[in-house]
C-alpha cells in the first residue's frame, strides 16, 4: 500500500474516532486499528472528574493504562470526551506520585515540627491511632473529624460514614460536597422532601429552552454542553439563555446573555414570578393539586461563627463578620423585604435549625411579597454590567419572562455553583423551583429545574450515602429518632449507639481546629487546605495548634503539606468503585491496574484503622458537649457495651470485625468473585481474609434505600457488559432491573400513585403550620402537604461584603475547563498543564487602565483576609464587566482562597465562593 | 506534532459545503463522512496543544457546522518532548521520592 508511518497513524486515528462515535469502518481502517491496539484489554469505566458521569473505555496492557476513550455505548456522552476526560489515563502517572507513608519526625519519633520521613504502614497506623485515641479520650466523639469527598466511591463513603457514625459515634464527617452541593440538597429537602433532580439529561433533547443560572456549562460540563449546542442548532425553537456575573464561554452560543450583579439572581427570580402572576400565567390546575405556598425568616445571619468571632477574626474581618449579630438594612433590602433603610435587624434565627424554619402562607401573601420586584427595581439591583443601559437590561428581563411564561414552550433551568455557592444558596435554589412549579413545568420530559453537580459522586456518595454531618443513608438524618432507629437496625447496633447531635460541617471543622475543639482530623479524596475560603486561618490552625492531621492523597497537595501524616492513596482505576452522577445514574468500574509502590485505596485505610480500634474504646459512655435529646442524658452518649454483649459483641472485638468483616459478610460476599472477569482487587487481596468489601458494603447499603424511592440494583447488575449505569429508583419489572427516567411523574416513576399524574411523594404524611409573611401562626391551623411541593417566597438580600472605597472590586472564583478542582491531578498531565499553566486574574481593560495596569502585569489581589500574587488577563475566554475580577482556584501557586470570604448559606452551610470584595494593585 | 481525530457534525443538506471548507483549512484531512447524519471525521495536525485547541475553534466557526469535538488524540514524532515534564513540574521531584515541597 505504500503508506508512510504518518499516513498509517492518521488512518488509524480517523478509524478510532469513527468507531468511537459509531460510524462504520472501511476494511483498511479496521486493520489499522487492530494493529495499533493489538494486546490491549478494554473495559468499561466512568470518568474521574465532573458530575456529568461520562462513560469511558479504558485500555490496559502490562499493568499500565495505555489508552482511554469515550464509551460509544454510554448514553451520557455517546463516545465523546472533553479535554480532561481525553487525558484521563495520564493522571495516575505524575512523577511525584506518593507511594509510601510519610510522617513528620525528629530523632526517630513523631514531631509536629519535624520533617517528613518515610515510615511503614504499620508505624503510620500505630501513630495515627494513638493520636486518634488521645483526642477521642480528651474531647469525646466530636473531638475527631474527617473531611470526606464527593469523589469518594460509594463503598468508600459508606464505610467512612459507618465507621464514623456507628463506630466512633461521631457525626464530624463532612464532604467537600458541602462546598458544592449543600444548597441544592437543602432546597430539594425543603421543597420536595426528597433529594436529587426529577429529570435527566434526555431533557436536553426534548426541551425548547435551556436557561443557565450561574452554570458555565461550556467549561464545567463540556459534554452536556455539546448536547445543548447540538439541540440549539438542530431544533429551530431552541433558545439558550446564559445568566452569569460575567460573560463566559457559555455565552458564545447563547441567544440572550444576562450579566447580573452578585446576588441579583434573587431579584430576577422574583421578577419572573411576579410576571407569571401579573400575566395570569400561573398553572392553577397544577398549583392547586401539587403545591403549597410557603416562606421563612429573613434574619438568618451569614454563616459566620455564631459567637465570640472576634477572638479569631481580625478587626478588619469583623467589619463584615459583625453582620452575623446585627445587619443594617440597605436601600434595596428595604424595598425587597418591606423594611426601612438603615433599620438595624438583630439576626435572631442563626442557630441550629432556626434558619431553615418555614411555614405555609396564602397565595395573596405570596403575591403581595412579589409586588416590589418590578422591572425598575430588578434592574436597579441586578444589572451587572455598568456599561449596559437600563433599557437593554429590561428588554432582556422581559424576554426571559416571555420564555418562562409561554405555555407552549418547554423550559429547563440549569445551575451549578453560581446558585449553590451563595449566601442565600438554599433560597435561590428554591426560587427556581418556585417558578417551575407556578408554571407547572416540572418533572416532565424537557420541563424542569435541574440542579447539576460538580463532582463525579456528589450525588452517588456524598448525598445518597449521607456522608454529611447531619445525614444518614437514603435522606435520613441523625437528629430524628425514627431515622436513627432504622440505621441502628440495618447496622445491627445497640439502641442509642448513634449520636443524635449534628456534627460539624466542613467550614466548622476548620473553625473547630482553630479553636481547639477538634484535635484529630483525616482528609480523604479532597484538598481542604486549598478548597476552603479564608485559608490563612486554617493553615495556621493546622500547623500551630496542638492537633494531628492525616492526609490521604495521591500527590503532595497543600493539604498534604500542612498534615502531620501523609498516606499514599490509590487512584480511580487502581481500585473498584461506584460513582453516582447528576441524573441519579449509578455506574461501577473494576480495578484496571495495581496502585504504585505501597499506595492503597482509601477504603483499605479506613478498614485498617477500624482493625485497630476496639468496641470498648468507643462504645462506652462518651461526652458530647451540648447534646440535648429525649432519651439521652444531657451532654452524654450512654454506654452500649452491655446491650452489645447481649447481641453477641465482645468489648475486645475490633470495629473491623463488628461492623465490616462480619461472619455474614465473609460468608455471603467472597473474593475472588466471577464478576471480576480476571480483574484484581488490591484491597481484598491485601486484607487476605477472603471477603469482597466493595460488594458486601454496596449490598448492605442498598438495604437503606430499597422500598422507599431510593432503590438500587444488586451489585452484579451494574457490571453487566450491556449496562451503562442505571438511574435510581431501580426496581424490578418483569424480572428486569428497570431505571426511572423522570421522578414524580406517573408515566415513568413506579412510586407515584396510580391516577395521580404528578405526585411529590417526598412530602407524604407531612404538614405545615399556616402563617403570614412575617411569622408562623400560633400553630392552630395546619396544612397537609402530602404529595405536594412547596413554592417558597424568598426575598432579595444583599451580599454581606460589597465593594467599598478601599476594597473596590467584586471577586468571583471558580474552575477552568482544563483543570479539575485544585489541579492536583490535571496539573500533572503535561498537556493540560501546558494548556493552562497558571491561574490569572481576569479584569476589564478599563479597570486595568484606571489602576495603571496592563495584561500580564503581576498584581496583588487583596481582601480583608489575605492576598495573593497573580498575573492580569484582560482578554481571553472570560469577559468580566467593569467592577468585577475572576480568579480560578486550581493553582496552588495562587491560593485565591486566602482572599475569599468564609460566609456560608445559613441553611445549607455551603460557602459563597462567588462574591467578596478586593483591591488589586501592582506587585 | 499533535494529531487529533475530530468529529464534525454538519447540517446533512450542507455537508458537501462543510467538507469543502474543512479541506481548505491547513493541517486538516477529511477521512470519512456520512451524508445521512452529516457527520464528518477529520484528522488534524497541529504543532502543540495550544495550536490544537486553537485549531478546533476554526472548525467550530465554519458555516453550517453544528458541533466539533476532539475524540481521539495522538502525539506523534516528538513524543519525547511531551512525555518530558514541564520545568515547573520537574522541580517537584523524582517519582517515588519524598517531594521536596513536603519538607517546607
Amino acid at each position: 500500500m505504500g503508506l508512510t508511518r504518518r499516513d498509517f497513524l492518521k488512518t488509524s486515528i480517523a478509524a478510532s474516532t469513527a468507531a468511537t462515535v459509531g460510524m462504520p469502518l472501511s476494511k483498511t481502517a479496521e486493520a489499522a486499528v487492530k494493529q495499533t491496539e493489538a494486546g490491549w484489554q478494554w473495559d468499561k469505566a466512568v470518568c474521574r472528574f465532573c458530575g456529568t458521569g461520562c462513560g469511558i473505555m479504558v485500555a490496559t496492557q502490562g499493568g499500565k493504562i495505555v489508552a482511554t476513550k469515550g464509551d460509544p455505548d454510554a448514553p451520557v456522552n455517546r463516545g465523546l470526551n472533553c479535554v480532561k476526560g481525553y487525558f484521563l489515563g495520564k493522571i495516575m502517572y505524575g512523577a511525584d506520585r506518593l507511594t509510601q507513608p510519610l510522617l513528620r519526625m525528629s530523632n526517630g519519633k513523631f514531631d509536629k515540627k519535624g520533617k517528613f520521613v518515610p515510615v511503614s504502614w504499620d508505624q503510620a497506623m500505630d501513630v495515627m491511632v494513638e493520636k486518634f485515641m488521645a483526642a477521642y479520650k480528651e474531647k469525646g466523639p466530636h473531638g475527631v473529624a474527617i473531611f470526606g469527598s464527593g469523589q469518594w466511591t460509594v463503598p468508600e463513603g459508606y464505610v467512612g460514614a459507618k465507621l464514623w457514625k456507628a463506630g466512633f459515634r461521631s457525626n464530624n464527617i463532612d464532604p467537600n460536597a458541602r462546598h458544592c452541593m449543600a444548597s441544592a440538597v437543602a432546597a430539594f429537602m425543603q421543597t420536595f422532601g426528597i433529594d436529587e433532580p426529577a429529570g435527566n439529561y434526555d431533557d436536553i433533547e426534548t426541551t425548547d429552552t435551556a436557561v443557565l443560572w450561574g452554570a458555565n456549562m461550556a467549561e464545567m460540563h463540556p459534554i452536556l454542553w455539546s448536547r445543548i449546542t447540538n439541540r440549539r442548532l438542530t431544533h429551530k425553537d431552541m433558545v439558550v439563555v446564559n445568566l452569569s456575573t460575567y460573560g463566559n464561554m457559555s455565552s458564545d452560543i447563547a441567544d440572550i446573555e444576562i450579566v447580573f450583579r452578585p446576588s441579583g439572581d434573587l431579584a430576577i427570580q422574583n421578577y419572573i414570578a411576579r410576571e407569571i402572576v401579573k400575566r395570569n400565567a400561573v398553572n392553577w390546575d397544577f398549583v392547586n393539586k401539587h403545591a403549597v405556598f410557603a416562606t421563612g425568616p429573613y434574619d438568618i445571619g451569614y454563616g459566620f461563627r455564631p459567637a465570640k468571632a472576634d477572638q479569631f477574626a481580625s478587626a478588619k474581618e469583623m467589619e463584615v463578620v459583625k453582620n452575623e449579630q446585627a445587619h443594617v438594612i440597605d436601600k434595596w433590602e428595604a424595598i425587597a423585604q418591606r423594611k426601612q433603610e438603615g433599620e438595624v435587624v438583630k439576626q435572631t434565627n442563626i442557630l441550629g435549625a432556626k434558619p431553615a424554619a418555614d411555614w405555609a402562607i396564602g397565595f395573596e401573601d405570596f403575591a403581595k411579597a412579589l409586588e416590589p420586584y418590578d422591572a425598575d427595581f430588578t434592574t436597579a439591583v441586578a444589572k451587572g454590567n455598568p456599561d449596559e443601559s437600563d433599557a437593554d437590561f429590561k428588554t432582556k428581563l422581559q424576554k426571559l419572562a416571555d420564555l418562562y411564561c409561554d405555555p407552549k414552550r418547554k423550559v429547563v433551568s440549569y445551575w451549578t455553583m453560581g446558585f449553590n455557592q451563595h449566601q442565600r444558596g438554599t433560597w435561590v435554589n428554591e426560587q427556581c423551583y418556585m417558578n417551575h412549579l407556578l408554571l407547572g413545568k416540572q418533572s416532565m420530559p424537557g420541563n424542569g429545574a435541574f440542579s447539576l453537580t460538580g463532582q463525579p459522586s456528589a450525588c452517588g456518595t456524598a448525598r445518597e450515602v449521607g456522608t454529611f454531618s447531619h445525614r444518614l443513608p437514603a435522606d435520613m438524618v441523625v437528629n430524628v429518632k425514627k431515622h436513627r432507629d432504622t440505621a441502628e437496625k440495618v447496622w445491627k447496633l445497640p439502641a442509642n449507639t448513634l449520636n443524635p447531635q449534628i456534627g460539624s460541617h466542613y467550614v466548622k471543622i476548620m473553625r473547630d481546629l482553630e479553636d481547639g475543639t477538634v484535635k484529630w482530623a483525616m482528609v480523604q479524596v479532597n484538598n481542604p487546605w486549598q478548597n476552603t475560603s479564608n485559608l490563612n486561618h486554617w493553615i495556621k490552625a493546622a500547623r500551630e495548634m496542638d492537633n494531628f492531621i492525616v492526609c490521604c492523597d495521591a500527590y503532595p497537595t497543600v493539604s498534604a503539606k500542612v498534615a502531620d501524616l501523609v498516606l499514599p492513596a490509590a487512584m480511580i482505576y487502581e481500585k473498584w468503585g461506584f460513582y453516582g452522577n447528576a441524573e441519579r445514574r449509578t455506574q461501577g468500574w473494576r480495578q484496571q491496574v495495581p496502585p504504585p509502590g505501597q499506595a492503597k485505596g482509601d477504603l483499605w485505610i479506613l478498614l485498617e484503622m477500624a482493625k485497630r480500634i476496639k468496641l470498648k474504646d468507643v462504645w462506652g459512655e462518651q461526652k458530647v458537649a451540648g447534646l440535648k435529646e429525649a432519651g439521652f442524658e444531657d451532654g452524654k452518649l450512654p454506654s452500649v457495651l452491655d446491650e452489645a454483649a447481649k447481641m453477641g459483641y465482645k468489648p475486645d472485638m475490633s470495629l473491623y470485625e463488628a461492623l465490616f468483616a462480619t461472619p455474614d459478610n465473609k460468608k455471603s460476599y467472597k473474593w475472588p468473585d466471577a464478576v471480576a472477569k480476571g480483574h484484581a482487587n488490591h484491597i481484598a487481596e491485601t486484607l487476605k481474609d477472603g471477603w469482597f468489601p466493595e460488594k458486601a458494603m454496596f449490598e448492605e447499603y442498598r438495604k437503606f434505600g430499597s422500598g422507599h424511592g431510593h432503590d438500587l440494583a444488586p451489585f452484579d447488575v451494574y457490571y453487566d457488559d450491556k449496562v451503562r449505569g442505571l438511574k435510581w429508583p431501580v426496581v424490578q419489572k418483569d424480572g428486569k432491573w428497570t431505571e426511572t427516567a423522570w421522578r414524580f411523574n406517573e408515566q415513568y416513576d413506579p412510586y407515584v400513585k396510580k391516577g395521580a399524574g404528578i405526585e411529590f411523594y417526598g412530602n407524604n404524611g407531612k404538614s405545615m403550620v399556616m402563617g403570614d409573611l412575617d411569622k408562623p401562626g400560633d400553630g392552630s391551623k395546619k396544612v397537609d402537604i402530602s404529595g405536594k411541593a412547596k413554592i417558597y417566597f424568598r426575598p432579595y438580600a444583599s451580599p454581606v461584603e460589597q465593594p467599598d472605597k478601599e476594597f473596590n472590586l467584586w471577586l468571583c472564583t471558580g474552575r477552568v475547563l482544563e483543570h479539575w478542582h485544585s489541579g492536583s491531578m490535571t496539573r500533572r498531565v503535561p498537556e493540560l498543564h501546558r494548556a493552562v499553566p497558571a491561574a490569572v486574574c481576569w479584569m476589564h481593560p478599563k479597570d486595568a487602565d484606571s489602576r495603571g495596569l496592563k495584561r500580564n502585569d503581576l498584581v496583588w489581589v487583596e481582601s480583608r483576609r489575605g492576598k495573593v500574587k497573580v498575573r492580569i488577563e484582560t482578554g481571553g475566554r472570560n469577559r468580566v464587566p467593569r467592577g468585577l475580577v475572576y480568579v480560578p482556584w486550581f493553582d496552588e501557586g495562587v491560593l485565591i482562597n486566602k482572599v475569599t470570604l468564609d460566609s456560608t448559606c445559613p441553611i445549607s452551610k455551603e460557602t459563597d465562593f462567588k462574591k467578596c470584595s478586593v483591591k488589586v494593585y501592582k506587585a | 506534532m499533535n494529531l487529533s481525530g475530530i468529529l464534525v457534525v454538519s447540517k446533512p443538506e450542507r455537508m458537501a459545503e462543510v467538507v469543502t471548507s474543512l479541506a481548505a483549512l491547513q493541517g486538516i484531512e477529511v477521512h470519512q463522512s456520512d451524508p445521512a447524519s452529516g457527520r464528518i471525521i477529520v484528522v488534524q495536525e497541529a504543532v502543540d496543544i495550544h495550536a490544537e485547541l486553537e485549531a478546533i475553534k476554526r472548525i467550530k466557526v465554519l458555516p453550517h457546522v453544528i458541533m466539533a469535538e476532539m475524540v481521539y488524540h495522538y502525539i506523534a514524532e516528538d513524543e519525547k518532548e511531551y512525555e518530558a515534564l514541564p520545568p515547573e513540574l520537574e522541580a517537584v521531584g523524582e517519582a517515588c521520592s519524598i517531594p521536596k515541597d513536603l519538607q517546607e
